[in-house]
């Protein structure tokens, strides 16, 4: 405002004369009076502005304004604000059951989110899965997506559009995966998905476009599977929970502070248990298709484009701080693939490329959800090896009903507590990416 | 009176020059036995009241408080020690100083003869417990709980000095003793109305009545352990004995004056019941219960029956202790899980099987189960207010059926259900801790033996 007040005569500051901001032809003796030139009206309004925030029901409170800062106390902390991370938050609103009886902070250390998975995801969402847990899940975040308008819906703020394409996912399995296929498409029948099973006739038949060779049985998922755009899906959720009252805090977290208690189990084994005091951090009707051999691509839009990628094998796993793209590892690892399986792919061109994170869980690459053992107030939703996405509303669900009522209530997620890593019982997908 | 006064002062230097291991349990020990010579006021021999000196008395109303009080120090000194560890020496016995000074003014509140006495001792009661609030309370709200409390009471109080003095030219004389034998009857003429109000703006806010009660829950939550168990205890009831001494003096004008403040208590109870029904933080459902039981002394003292005033005396005594007992159950939680939601901690009877039955028993005596004391002074009050007029047996019908489903809901609520996972390796309870909460429940339990002592000087 300083250079702004010379604005209105046209003389700059820096200029031989001075103009004062006169506001008229009155005599001198009245602007310098004892509150300086002029300025009465701003000064009477800043006065009134202070008294009536020091009233009862102003915002004003004699300690500095700390709020900018994360609170000092709050009953839930989340780290990490990805979809997965909001779900939880928005669960434990929606479960709670009164309005503002759990405090829940969200601490996230990178608000443009350009390295966190979820918007680096392809966006899939399928339910050919082998367990029924995993099956489960994806039916309930498919019926989420579906009436997200009704979950997410914020006061006076537009709706939602997830861009859904249900068009479905295809897996093709060569002859030593038919029958490993045909017992999954089973169970993700059992469940209630809708799967159908396709010979590579039926293949021809309905995909023209597809090689069918070293094809021996495909399952085509017909309903509820497809993509959608996961970063309106991440800001519908950071709208909404923001709006039922969760705090967001930009950091990261980098150590807890906590105390252990020495405590005995009942058969006598001594162990140690710690509590966390605070918390310091992918033509029209084409599917989603995945290859046996990893490779998986889905149409991107109406202009021609595709989305494709592959993950690599454990020899090749690049390192993480990079994501910088490797494009050999396109044109000698996925190309020949996808140009293999679509012959109109091998006269594709690579327009874009991006490289994102999997929450890999190295022991069966399933997701860790439920309470730690040994450290007593800390929860995981973690390690969903490349379908947290599409798990992320069934999967916070869960996680705030343990939370809020001790056990899961809707939808049974035993086989995947932390407990399976020392008892060796592993909750392994058989077949998939 | 000063034997009671003189042993409470001086636990303030028994305090300053222990060693540093032994200051609570030298206070803990010496204000317990000074409670216990408390009891000798029981003794009371005839209608007149034990008139120990000019500036002190005690009659059957005051007894039961003032043991009351001399009771609670004791019960402060063993909640106070948990979180209080941390602190160095010289705070522990800060605070300690604060609650011994507290307690030395209370008594001679109690018991103060002459009026302006007891108005000097009755404000002065406030800055111990500002100091114990803002100093030693644990959140950032605290500050503003402070400015709340200090400012309703004194704001309060203030016409209240003048109407005394005004009282002393006229009458020319504040000793209580005297006053209630010269009492003129008062005509309805404004000044007189206005004299009414002076009087009793002071106690209806320290009860506090349903309008005028935002400090309370603000005060109770965020004030320490031993600071929630002497507002809820004792401070609360200042306003009742207050309003008590000087309704004496008030005749008839009260029963026209005192319709508002009625209907205000009448509606009041109800809706702060309710309002406990929603709550999410447990000291704070306890503050509104606390609330919901004042506003029925309050509607007891204003109608000035014989019945009502046994009603009103016995649910004082009665909700001290429970009011007490139910804050420090709270404070045992607090101390293991940092919170006071009580969503985050369920199903502690599984872990705490013999704090469960303190939490049952303080639910039970907060629901006024017969034949507890509880229950005698809420019944008294009802039958007199229903004879005041017949239709409030409604609203006190729903008040009750309402403090049972809030008393039941915050025992089901912290110790049944499905127990939360982090809860799991909570430090079982100390035995000062059962200590403390057979020290709350084993008096109300025997008063309902022998009722007739709290049932104050109209029985």
């Amino acid at each position: 405002e300083g250079s702004g007040g010379c604005r209105g005569s046209g003389v700059s500051p820096v200029s031989s004369h001075v103009t004062f901001r006169t506001r008229g032809p009155g005599p001198r003796w009245e602007d310098s009076g004892s509150l300086g030139a002029g300025d009465w009206d701003g000064k009477v309004s800043e006065i009134k502005k202070k008294i009536q925030s020091i009233l009862p029901g102003g915002a004003w409170s004699p300690l500095c304004d700390t709020s900018h800062l994360p609170p000092e106390h709050s009953d839930v902390v989340i780290v990490g604000g990805g979809v997965v991370g909001l779900s939880v938050a928005y669960w434990l609103k929606r479960l709670e059951k009164q309005r503002g009886a759990i405090r829940v902070l969200v601490v996230e250390r990178d608000h443009t989110y350009s390295q966190a998975s979820t918007v680096l995801s392809v966006g899939g969402i399928r339910q050919q899965f082998s367990l029924p847990e995993n099956i489960q899940l994806s039916l309930f975040s498919v019926e989420f997506l579906r009436n997200i308008n009704e979950y997410l819906a914020v006061v006076d703020d537009p709706p939602l559009d997830l861009q859904f394409n249900p068009s479905g996912y295809l897996f093709l399995a060569s002859e030593e995966g038919a029958t490993i296929m045909e017992n999954n498409v089973k169970v993700q029948r059992q469940e209630g998905a809708k799967v159908c099973l396709m010979s590579p006739e039926q293949l021809r038949k309905k995909f023209p476009w597809i090689n069918t060779e070293g094809v021996a049985l495909a399952s085509y998922g017909l309903e509820n599977e497809g993509w959608f755009d996961p970063w309106c899906l991440l800001q519908g959720l950071r709208r909404k929970v923001q709006s039922m009252g969760v705090l967001f805090c930009h950091g990261e977290v980098t150590r807890f502070v906590s105390s252990s208690n020495h405590m005995e189990t009942a058969s006598g084994e001594k162990v140690t248990l710690k509590r966390i005091h605070e918390v310091h951090g992918p033509g029209l009707e084409a599917p989603l298709v995945a290859d046996p051999s990893g490779a998986y691509f889905r149409r991107e839009g109406l202009g021609n484009n595709y989305l494709g990628g592959c993950s690599p094998s454990e020899e090749e796993e690049p390192d993480p701080e990079n994501l910088e793209v490797d494009h050999d590892f396109f044109q000698e690892k996925v190309w020949p693939h996808l140009a293999r399986r679509v012959p109109a792919f091998e006269a594709l061109k690579v327009r874009r490329a991006w490289a994102g994170y999997y929450d890999y869980n190295t022991f069966d690459q399933n997701g860790v959800v439920g309470p730690h053992p040994l450290v007593v107030n800390m929860y995981f939703a973690t390690g969903f090896s490349g379908h947290g996405l599409q798990q992320a509303p069934a999967v916070g669900r869960a996680v705030a009903e343990v939370m809020l009522e001790g056990r899961f209530q809707t939808i049974n997620l035993s086989p995947f507590l932390f407990s399976r890593f020392y008892l060796g019982e592993k909750a392994q997908e058989r077949c998939i990416i | 009176m000063l034997k009671f006064i003189i042993p409470t002062i001086m636990l303030m230097p028994l305090t300053w020059l222990s060693k540093n291991n032994l200051i609570w349990i030298n206070s803990t020990a010496h204000s317990l036995l000074i409670s216990f010579s408390s009891l000798l006021l029981l003794n009371q021999l005839n209608d007149n009241s034990l008139n120990y000196s000019l500036m002190f008395f005690s009659d059957p109303l005051s007894t039961p408080l003032l043991i009351l009080t001399m009771w609670l120090l004791p019960l402060m000194l063993m909640a106070s020690q948990s979180h209080l560890i941390k602190e160095p020496p010289v705070r522990k016995k800060l605070y300690i100083t604060m609650l011994i000074t507290l307690q030395a003014l209370l008594i001679m509140t109690f018991t103060a003869t002459e009026l302006i006495l007891f108005y000097i001792m009755f404000e002065a009661t406030l800055i111990p417990t500002l100091i114990i609030i803002t100093r030693w309370g644990n959140q950032t709200e605290r500050l503003n709980a402070g400015l709340y409390f200090l400012f309703y009471t004194l704001v309060g109080s203030l016409p209240l000095l003048v109407a005394l003095v005004y009282l002393q030219n006229t009458t020319g004389s504040l000793n209580f003793l005297l006053l209630q034998h010269w009492a003129q009857p008062l005509s309805t003429s404004w000044s007189n109305i206005f004299m009414w109000l002076a009087c009793m703006m002071a106690f209806l806010v320290k009860m506090p009545l349903y309008g005028l009660h935002l400090w309370l829950p603000k005060a109770h939550v965020e004030a320490p352990i031993a600071g929630s168990m002497v507002l809820a205890a004792v401070l609360l009831k200042l306003g009742g004995y207050g309003m008590l001494r000087i309704t004496s003096m008030l005749n008839p004008l009260t029963e026209h004056m005192a319709y508002p403040f009625l209907m205000l208590s009448l509606w009041g109870m109800i809706m702060t019941s309710s309002i406990c029904l929603r709550q999410t933080d447990l000291k704070s459902l306890i503050a509104y219960s606390s609330v919901s039981h004042m506003a029925l002394v309050i509607a007891a003292i204003l109608i000035q029956t014989p019945w009502s005033y046994m009603g009103a005396t016995a649910l004082m005594i009665a909700h001290g202790l429970t009011s007490s007992m139910l804050f420090c159950l709270a404070n045992s939680n607090y101390e293991r899980i940092h919170s006071r939601t009580m969503i985050l901690a369920r199903g502690l009877q599984v872990f705490l099987p013999l704090m469960a039955t303190w939490w049952l028993l303080a639910s039970l005596t907060n629901l006024a189960l017969p034949p507890t004391i509880n229950l005698i002074g809420e019944l008294l009050v009802v039958m007199s207010v229903f004879s005041w007029s017949n239709p409030t047996i409604l609203l006190m019908g729903t008040n009750i059926v309402i403090t049972a489903l809030y008393s039941l809901y915050m025992l089901i609520m912290t110790q049944r259900g499905k127990h939360t996972h982090h809860i799991n390796n909570i430090t079982p309870s100390f035995t000062r801790e059962h200590a403390l909460m057979a020290l709350h429940i084993i008096p109300l339990l025997l008063l309902s033996l022998n009722p007739k002592i709290i049932l104050g000087p109209l029985y």
